[in-house]
C-alpha cells in the first residue's frame, strides 16, 4: 500500500505540470493560449489542421469533391463543433429550401424539382450539373415528360387502363403522359360507395385494408419505392409526383409518403445519419474532416458517426466492431465448453469437472463411470493404475504423445478465455458504472443541486463544478470502458506498448476512482449537513482539482491510444541520446504527435525538475523514477 | 409487390371480378397467339395451354400455365406458374416457378393475363439452351409445401433470355 501512495504523489506532481502541455497542444485552442504564445500558437494550429486532414479524410471518405464545396464552412465551424443536429423541422425546412432553389433555377414545378433532387440524392449541385449537361437524358431518366406520351383521345368515353370500365374523358386522370385511369383505380373507392351498393360487404370491407385497393395506396404501403412512382402503363414511365399523391392519396398515405420523403433526405445523404437511439427522431450531420467521429445528439445519446456504435473514442471502429461481435458471439460459449469440459466417453454429453478426484460418474440416465484423465472405464482402474488422483495409463500415454494435441488445444482455449473474461469483466463493469454515474448526474441536476444550494447557502451557479465533475466521470467511464477492448486486441508480443498502455490506463483509472469517490461519498457529507460547512470551499477546490487532473490523465490516454502508442518506439530510441527535453516529454505519458513542439513551457518546467532532482525516466515504460531507485518502480527495468 | 399467399385464397373483390370478366371476354374475342384458355367455371384460377412457338427450341411442345388471382387483382400481381412438367428453361424451375420480373416487382395493374402470356412466350422463344436454372435443386427444396413464388425474393439479373 505504501508504494501505491508514493506513486500517486509522484503522479500528482507530474500531472500538474502536464496541464500546460495539454492545453497548449489541445485541439480546441483557447484564445488565451493563442495570445500568450502568439505566432507560435497559430503555427501550431494550422499545423494541427493539415495533419488531421491527412489522417481522417483520405482513408474513410471518398467524397472530398463534395467536401470542397463547403470547405470554408468546415474550417470555420471546426473549432466549435464537428456536427450539426437536425430535427425533423430542420430537415423539412432544408428540403423546402432545396426544392425552391431547383424549382426557381430550372423553372420547373416544385414536384418535378422534388423528383430530381430525390434522383440525385438531394444534392442541388448535382441536379444543376446533370440538368444543364443534358436535360433530355435527365428528364427521361426520372420520367419528367415535356409533352404527353399519347394524344388525349377524342372520344366521349374511354376505358380506364386498369379496371377497363368506360368513363367519360373528363372523369379520368393521368400523369403528364395522358395514360388515363379512373379515380377509383388511382386512389381507391370510398367505402361509402361500397356500403351503398353492397351493404353486406361493409363488415368485410372494414376488416380488409383499403390500402391494396388502389394504385397509389398499394405503392405507398409497399415502402419507400413509392417516391419513384411511375404511370401504371408498363411502357410509359412518366413520373407520378407529390402533387398527384397529395390530390389522390388518403390522409394516412399522404403522411406516410411525406415520411418517406423526409427519410430519403437523410438516408440518401452521405453526410447525415439518423441518431440510433431508440425513439429519437433527430439526425446528425457530420462536418467532414473535423477529426473525431464522436457526436452527441440532442437526446443526449452520444455515438460514433462513422460506425453508429456508441461513442468509443479513442478506440477505432474496427476494434469496436470486433469486440462487439466477440461479446455477442456464441463462439465464446463453445470455447468455454471446449476448454473446461470433456465429453462423457459413453453418452458424449459435455462434462465439466470443477473439483474432486478423477473418478467420474456421468449423470443419470447414463451413469457411466470413467477416469477423467484417460477417459477409460473406471472398472479398469484402481489402486494399480495410480489411485483416485492419478492415472498411470494417462501418464504413460502422455509420454508417448497421445494426448498432446487435444490437451494443448484445450489449454490454449482456456487461457484465451480467461484473458477475454478479464477484459470483458472490466469493460462491462465500467459500462454499468457509467450508467450509474449518468443516473447520478441526472439526479444531481434535478434534485440534489437545489438542496445543496440551500444547505450550503451557495447560489447554484457556484455549484457548477459538481456537475462538471459528474460529466467528467461519465465521460471517463466511457473512455475507460473502451480501453479494455483496446487492451484485449493489443498484440501480446508488443510488450513495451502493452506496459505503457497498462500504465496509462492504470493511472487514468486510479485518478478516476479518486474523483468518483470524492464526488459520490464526500459530497454526501455536505449534502446532509445541517448548515453551511466551513470547509465547503476546500471541497470545491479538491473536487475541481480532481476533475481537472482526471481530465488530463484521460486526455493523455486518449491521445496516446489514438496515436497507436506510436511514441513508445521513438521515445525509447531517443531517450539515450537526448536526455533533456525529449526525455522529459516522456513523462507526459504518450505525448501526442499533434502537440508536437507546442508545449515549450511545460517541457521546460519538467526538464528543470528532472535535472535538479536527478530523477530518471525508465527506458521501457517512460515512468519518472526518483534518483535513488536502481530499478523502475513501474516495470522493474534496470536503470 | 408484396402479397402473402393467403390473400390469393381469398375470394375476388368486386373490382377484380369485373376486370377479369372483361379480360375473359377480350381473350375470347382476341386470344394471344399460341395460347388456349381451358374453360372452367372458376374465374379465380385460369389454366392456359401454351404451345411453343415454331422455329424455337420449344416448337411442337405444349405446357400448362396456372394463373391464380388475388383478392385485389389487378392492384396485386396474379400468381403464375407452370403446371409440372415445366419447360426446361434457365429461368423456369422444375416446380413450375418462373423467374420473370413482371410477375413480381415490376407488376403493374395496367398489365393483363394476355400481356403476361406474351411475355412468357417471348421468354421461352429467346432461350438458346434447354436447361434448368443453376440453383434449381436448392430452390425447389426450399419451396416444399406449396409455397407461392410470390413469397420468393427474386433477383432479376439476366435480361437476355
Amino acid at each position: 500500500m505504501e508504494s501505491e501512495d508514493d506513486m500517486h504523489d509522484a503522479n500528482e506532481i507530474a500531472s500538474v505540470e502536464e496541464e500546460d502541455d495539454y492545453y497548449s497542444g489541445g485541439e480546441d485552442e483557447e484564445e488565451e493560449d493563442m495570445d500568450e504564445e502568439g505566432e507560435a500558437g497559430e503555427d501550431d494550429y494550422s499545423y494541427d489542421y493539415a495533419d488531421e486532414d491527412d489522417d481522417d479524410d483520405t482513408g474513410d471518405y471518398d467524397f472530398i469533391a463534395n467536401y470542397s464545396d463547403d470547405g470554408d464552412d468546415a474550417l470555420a465551424s471546426r473549432s466549435q463543433k464537428s456536427f450539426t443536429i437536425l430535427k425533423e423541422e430542420d430537415i423539412e425546412q432544408r428540403q423546402e429550401e432545396d426544392i425552391t432553389k431547383i424549382s426557381t433555377v430550372l423553372s420547373i414545378p416544385r414536384e418535378a424539382a422534388c423528383i430530381l433532387l430525390r434522383r440525385y440524392n438531394w444534392s442541388v449541385n448535382n441536379v444543376h450539373e446533370e440538368w444543364f449537361a443534358n436535360e433530355e437524358v435527365v428528364r427521361k431518366a426520372v420520367g419528367l415528360l415535356e409533352k404527353p406520351f399519347v394524344k388525349l383521345p377524342n372520344f366521349k368515353e374511354v376505358a380506364c387502363g386498369i379496371c377497363f370500365e368506360n368513363y367519360s374523358c373528363d372523369s379520368l386522370r393521368s400523369a403528364a403522359c395522358a395514360h388515363l385511369f379512373c379515380d377509383a383505380c388511382w386512389k381507391g373507392r370510398g367505402s361509402r360507395i361500397f356500403s351503398f351498393r353492397f351493404p353486406s360487404f361493409l363488415g368485410e370491407l372494414k376488416l380488409c385494408k383499403r390500402a391494396t385497393n388502389s394504385y397509389i395506396s398499394t405503392s405507398i404501403n409497399d415502402g419507400p419505392g413509392c417516391l419513384t412512382l411511375r404511370c401504371p402503363d408498363p411502357s410509359c414511365g412518366a413520373a407520378v409526383g407529390q402533387d398527384m399523391i397529395d390530390m389522390l392519396a388518403s390522409d394516412e398515405d399522404r403522411k406516410k409518403y411525406r415520411r418517406y420523403l423526409l427519410r430519403s433526405y437523410v438516408e440518401d445523404s452521405r453526410k447525415i445519419k439518423w441518431c440510433p437511439a431508440p425513439g429519437c427522431d433527430s439526425a446528425v450531420e457530420y462536418v467532414v474532416g473535423s477529426g473525431s467521429y464522436d457526436v452527441s445528439c440532442s437526446c443526449s445519446h452520444s455515438f460514433c458517426w462513422n460506425c453508429i456504435e456508441e461513442a468509443h473514442r479513442p478506440v477505432d471502429c474496427e476494434t469496436v466492431a470486433k469486440w462487439v461481435m466477440k461479446n455477442s458471439a456464441e463462439s465464446e460459449n463453445m470455447n468455454w465448453i471446449l476448454a473446461n469440459s470433456k465429453p462423457c466417453p459413453k453418452c458424449k454429453r459435455p462434462i465439466e469437472k470443477n473439483q474432486g478426484c478423477m473418478h467420474m460418474t456421468c449423470t443419470p440416465p447414463c451413469k457411466f463411470e470413467f477416469c477423467w484423465l484417460c477417459l477409460g472405464a473406471w472398472s479398469d482402474h484402481g489402486e494399480r493404475t495410480g489411485g483416485f488422483y492419478a492415472c498411470n495409463r494417462y501418464e504413460a500415454a502422455k509420454q508417448e504423445g497421445v494426448y498432446d494435441e487435444a490437451e494443448r488445444r484445450r489449454e490454449m482455449a482456456k487461457n484465451s478465455l480467461e484473458r477475454y473474461t478479464h477484459y470483458y469483466e472490466r469493460w462491462a463493469s465500467n459500462q454499468s458504472s457509467r450508467q450509474k454515474a449518468l443516473a447520478d448526474l441526472q439526479q444531481m441536476q434535478s434534485i440534489h443541486l437545489e438542496k445543496l444550494s440551500e444547505v450550503q447557502s451557495q447560489p447554484e451557479s457556484q455549484l457548477k463544478f459538481i456537475i462538471e465533475a459528474w460529466q467528467q466521470i461519465v465521460e471517463c467511464r466511457r473512455v475507460l470502458k473502451w480501453t479494455y477492448a483496446y487492451g484485449y486486441y493489443l498484440p501480446e508480443q508488443e510488450a513495451t506498448k502493452k506496459k505503457v498502455f497498462e500504465y496509462l490506463q492504470g493511472e487514468a483509472e486510479a485518478g478516476l476512482e479518486r474523483l468518483h469517490q470524492c464526488a459520490e461519498k464526500e459530497l454526501m457529507n455536505y449534502l446532509n449537513s445541517d448548515g453551511p460547512s466551513k470547509d465547503f470551499n476546500d471541497f470545491r477546490t479538491k473536487l475541481a482539482g480532481l476533475t481537472s487532473v482526471t481530465r488530463n490523465y484521460f486526455e493523455n490516454l486518449v491521445r496516446a491510444l489514438e496515436n497507436g502508442l506510436s511514441d513508445v518506439d521513438s521515445e525509447a530510441a531517443s531517450i539515450n541520446t537526448t536526455t533533456s527535453s525529449k526525455n522529459a516529454a516522456g513523462t507526459s505519458k504518450g505525448k501526442s504527435g499533434r502537440g508536437k513542439g507546442s508545449s515549450k513551457a511545460g517541457n521546460t518546467s519538467v526538464r528543470n525538475t528532472a535535472d535538479d532532482s536527478g530523477n530518471w525516466t525508465c527506458d521501457q515504460c517512460t515512468y519518472m523514477n526518483v534518483s535513488s531507485a536502481p530499478t523502475c518502480h513501474m516495470c522493474h527495468q534496470r536503470r | 409487390m408484396t402479397s402473402p399467399s393467403a390473400s390469393s385464397r381469398k375470394a375476388l373483390s368486386k373490382i377484380a371480378c369485373n376486370r377479369l370478366q372483361k379480360e375473359l371476354v377480350e381473350w375470347q374475342v382476341n386470344p394471344p397467339t399460341g395460347f388456349k384458355h381451358k374453360v372452367t367455371d372458376n374465374l379465380q384460377r385460369w389454366v392456359i395451354e401454351v404451345n411453343g412457338a415454331p422455329g424455337t427450341l420449344y416448337a411442337g411442345e405444349t405446357y400448362q400455365l396456372q394463373v391464380d388471382f388475388p383478392e385485389h387483382y389487378p392492384m396485386e400481381a396474379p400468381q403464375v406458374i407452370f403446371v409440372p412438367p415445366a419447360p426446361l428453361h434457365p429461368h423456369i424451375y422444375s416446380n413450375g416457378h418462373i423467374c420473370l420480373d413482371i410477375l413480381y416487382d415490376s407488376w403493374s395493374p395496367a398489365m393483363t393475363v394476355s400481356s403476361i402470356c406474351i411475355s412468357i412466350l417471348s421468354m421461352l422463344s429467346s432461350s438458346p439452351v434447354k436447361q434448368r436454372p443453376a440453383d434449381n435443386d436448392r430452390y425447389v427444396k426450399n419451396c416444399k409445401n406449396g409455397r407461392s413464388p410470390k413469397e420468393t425474393r427474386w433477383w432479376f439479373h439476366d435480361d437476355k433470355v
